[in-house]
């Protein structure tokens, strides 16, 4: 694993020795170098894990994961480029080390297998991100954003901290590789009711749950792009990722304990769609649709049979693409328009009927149509809840519905109709951001071809 | 203050702290707390002006106090073992009276009242000595004294301390008094854990010095004693910038920055020790810290805090010296990784 994380530490000292006019390049390059190393590691031979030490190891959950991260960080330099073309030179070095800095952080967190580990630099990422957000956001809210951001996941993760070291004292050991064979039930009793909630609860901030999602519509918006990028695609899967790891070890409490959790989801994803509806500001609308679709996950999880958990992988991935590709679509509309608005630049596929292209391949992706792997994995949460419960089908009907209808608003609010008589000039697609969307659609549309390899590991 | 009769008191203050840390006979030890004591007051008052003597008044009145109550609790000590040697405090009562009395000493909760308006009414170097080398001389008795102390008011105090520490920071401005507040709170962290693994408080009192240290020099560097004038450094020496940002996040114990290292070292020796509630508390109370921080590092990095245009040209008449300040960042910021090596201290 070293042979990808040295060069994304390496990526630092890279961007502080360039020269001006190579700074892009040199680390779009070679972010882009990276993560076709971290291809291999899709190549799962059996059912096991590929360990590459005693502290890291790539497994079938872990490595499409970690393949998005490595994918991301040229897609976030390339969407970066606009709005920091006016900084000085150094406020650009150190925003891509901030970057890198994230990106090595979340690297070690897919790969770690010791759980304290993974907490640490689960709890890393946080800096980085809070320093991106708050610096170069854009809005007086950001400063709440980022208040709201750290300080809803360290509550939620600090817990975790207590927890995972009274497990390490009662198992002596928190490798993951060796938890896996070692498990054991854990004893019914009021303590270890609360040792469920304290691992559970920061992922469950992290997803975000329905009650405690309140930090992301504030993170997302005010983020830059790349904030908003890493936020949405990666960050988020980070909870479901602990989730999945974690509730390894909690049976049986969770066959109890998760029934309100799944009621706040399923309930959630139904409420968090129907306000998409009626979002004015398009960053927002992208920003709850991630809500929904994660309380998606977090049933999927909750509910532990393999066909969910497949669903769970393949959804993380689907969204972690599509919703970054929304997010680069709005900040193309952001850069050109300065506002949010989504009234204010309506009828854009007559001016930009490239971009409307993209427009309307993420709107399809982003409201599951088939073949995409979006839909594979909504169809697999659905059909796994049906047979947990089959009241849920009429919610999770309903939820599809209402997502439909909220990514064509989106679409057709943006796209269709007389464009806005104020917009007099906008400037014509950049191929940057022809290339950034073709980066983003190319490996949602093959995967559909091959989607056994992000199924994760009950396939 | 001429050369050599500061160069007297600071060799006093360095021998009464020394004095204290190498006797193994009670009197000497209040001796080295008294010694202390008297020669650090001319410290204090450096800069003469009234709050600075009102300052050191409150300062000299605590401590008499906790020395006088320290005396006590060795002459009982005294009469119910017959030695003055330093070790465990067999009497009950000699080793409450002791913990209260070096417990005001170093400004835990209820006797933390003296310790913002003291930090406040001195000068910036001043205040520095006083947060870090004068908590030696108390910590390293309670080291010794540690197996015999009770725990519950040991807790109690450290608790309220950790709670008082956070939530009485959240309305300050004025940098001293937040310093203050945050050595009251990383003194409740030290003190939690003394009675299970003293190590780890000397681990967290090295760790609280060097960021400390590290805060104080940075403001001694652009001179500012409020938020507003901190805010004005991204003009001067935007590198300070960032140089307050990673420390105050590493004191208010964010991953992976080194503050973070006794925090997870003294929740993980609480939780083996089977209390679990506890140090759940204990940090998320230290999250109250971390906001003020977090707020400190608004104002001064993370945003371009307006100023007027004046202020971006400032005329800088002489370079103040920062002494040991890249060693002292390193040592604030990155040493998480070095967490494995703490298994030398065993």
């Amino acid at each position: 694993m070293l042979k990808i994380i040295i060069p994304t530490i390496m990526l630092m000292p890279l961007t502080w020795l360039s020269k001006k006019n190579m700074i892009w390049i040199n680390t779009t390059t070679y972010s882009l170098l990276i993560s076709l190393i971290s291809l291999s590691l899709l190549n799962q031979p059996n059912n096991n894990s590929l360990n590459f030490s005693l502290m890291f190891f790539s497994d079938p959950l872990s490595a499409p994961l970690l393949v998005l991260t490595t994918w991301l960080l040229p897609l976030m330099l390339m969407a970066s480029q606009h709005h920091l073309s006016k900084e000085p030179l150094i406020r650009k070095k150190l925003y891509i080390t901030m970057l890198a800095m994230l990106q090595t952080f979340l690297i070690m967190t897919f790969t770690a297998t010791e759980l304290i580990s993974f907490y640490i630099l689960f709890e890393a990422t946080l800096v980085p991100t809070l320093i991106i957000i708050t610096r170069w956001g854009k809005q007086t809210e950001r400063l709440n954003a980022g208040l709201y951001f750290l300080f809803y996941t360290l509550v939620g993760s600090l817990p975790l901290l207590v927890a995972l070291i009274s497990i390490q004292n009662l198992t002596g050991s928190l490798n993951f590789l060796l938890i896996q064979y070692w498990n054991q039930a854990l004893p019914d009793s009021w303590s270890n009711i609360f040792l469920w909630l304290a691992c559970m609860m920061a992922f469950m901030v992290k997803m975000p749950l329905y009650g405690l999602h309140l930090w992301l519509p504030k993170a997302h918006v005010e983020a830059p792009i790349a904030g908003s990028m890493v936020l949405a695609a990666i960050l988020l899967k980070l909870g479901g990722y602990g989730m999945l790891r974690i509730t390894m070890m909690l049976n049986p409490q969770t066959n109890f304990m998760a029934y309100p959790f799944l009621m706040l989801s399923l309930w959630g994803m139904i409420m968090t769609s129907s306000i998409c509806l009626r979002q004015t500001d398009l960053k927002s609308l992208i920003a709850y649709s991630s809500v929904s679709h994660m309380a998606l996950v977090i049933v999927a999880v909750l509910i532990q049979t393999p066909w969910s958990y497949m669903g769970a992988t393949a959804l993380m991935i689907a969204h972690g693409l599509t919703s970054s590709m929304l997010f680069c679509l709005a900040n193309s509309n952001y850069e050109r328009t300065h506002s949010r608005t989504m009234i204010l630049a309506r009828g854009l596929q007559t001016l930009l009927p490239l971009m409307a292209a993209w427009w309307l391949l993420a709107s399809l992706t982003n409201l599951a149509l088939p073949p995409s792997i979006n839909l594979i994995g909504e169809l697999f949460v659905v059909m796994s809840s049906f047979s947990w419960s089959n009241i849920t089908i009429i919610l999770m009907g309903a939820n599809i519905t209402i997502t439909a209808l909220y990514s064509l608003y989106m679409l057709i609010t943006t796209q269709r109709g007389k464009y806005t008589h104020h917009i007099n000039s906008i400037k014509p697609s950049f191929t940057r951001e022809n290339a950034l969307m073709a980066l983003h659609m190319t490996p949602l549309l093959l995967l559909s071809l091959n989607p056994k390899i992000i199924l994760g590991f009950t396939y | 203050m001429n050369p050599l009769i500061l160069t007297i008191i600071l060799m006093t203050v360095f021998l009464g702290t020394m004095i204290v840390m190498a006797s193994s006979h009670w009197l000497m030890i209040w001796i080295g707390f008294e010694m202390n004591l008297l020669a650090i007051i001319p410290i204090l008052m450096k800069k003469y002006s009234p709050r600075a003597m009102e300052a050191s008044t409150k300062y000299f009145l605590t401590q008499a106090t906790a020395s006088m109550l320290l005396m006590m609790a060795i002459i009982i000590n005294l009469m119910h073992s017959g030695q003055w040697t330093i070790t465990k405090v067999f009497n009950p009562t000699a080793s409450i009276i002791m913990t209260l009395a070096l417990a005001m000493k170093l400004g835990l909760t209820p006797f933390h009242f003296w310790v913002p308006e003291v930090t406040q009414g001195i000068s910036l170097t001043s205040g520095l000595i006083l947060l870090t080398w004068q908590k030696l001389a108390p910590m390293s008795i309670l080291y010794q004294i540690s197996p015999s102390i009770n725990l519950n008011i040991l807790l109690t105090m450290a608790v309220l301390s950790i709670l008082v520490g956070g939530w009485g920071g959240l309305n300050q401005t004025q940098l001293r008094k937040i310093m203050a507040y945050s050595s009251i709170a990383h003194m409740g962290w030290m003190t939690a854990i003394l009675v299970y693994n003293p190590t780890l408080t000397m681990l967290n009192m090295l760790i609280y010095i060097m960021m400390t240290l590290t805060m104080f020099m940075l403001f001694i560097h652009s001179s500012s004693t409020t938020t507003l004038s901190l805010s004005h450094t991204w003009n001067k020496a935007p590198l300070i910038t960032t140089l307050i940002l990673i420390t105050l996040l590493s004191m208010g114990g964010l991953p992976p920055l080194s503050g973070f290292m006794p925090k997870w070292m003294i929740i993980q020796e609480l939780t083996k020790n089977s209390s679990i509630i506890l140090p759940t508390l204990m940090a998320i109370m230290a999250l109250l810290n971390l906001y003020f921080y977090t707020r400190l590092t608004y104002s001064t990095s993370l945003t371009m805090f307006p100023s007027t245009n004046n202020m971006k040209m400032k005329w800088q008449f002489e370079t103040k010296q920062i002494t040991l300040l890249p060693p002292l960042i390193i040592a604030s910021s990155l040493l998480l990784p070095l967490t494995p090596m703490l298994s030398i201290l065993d």
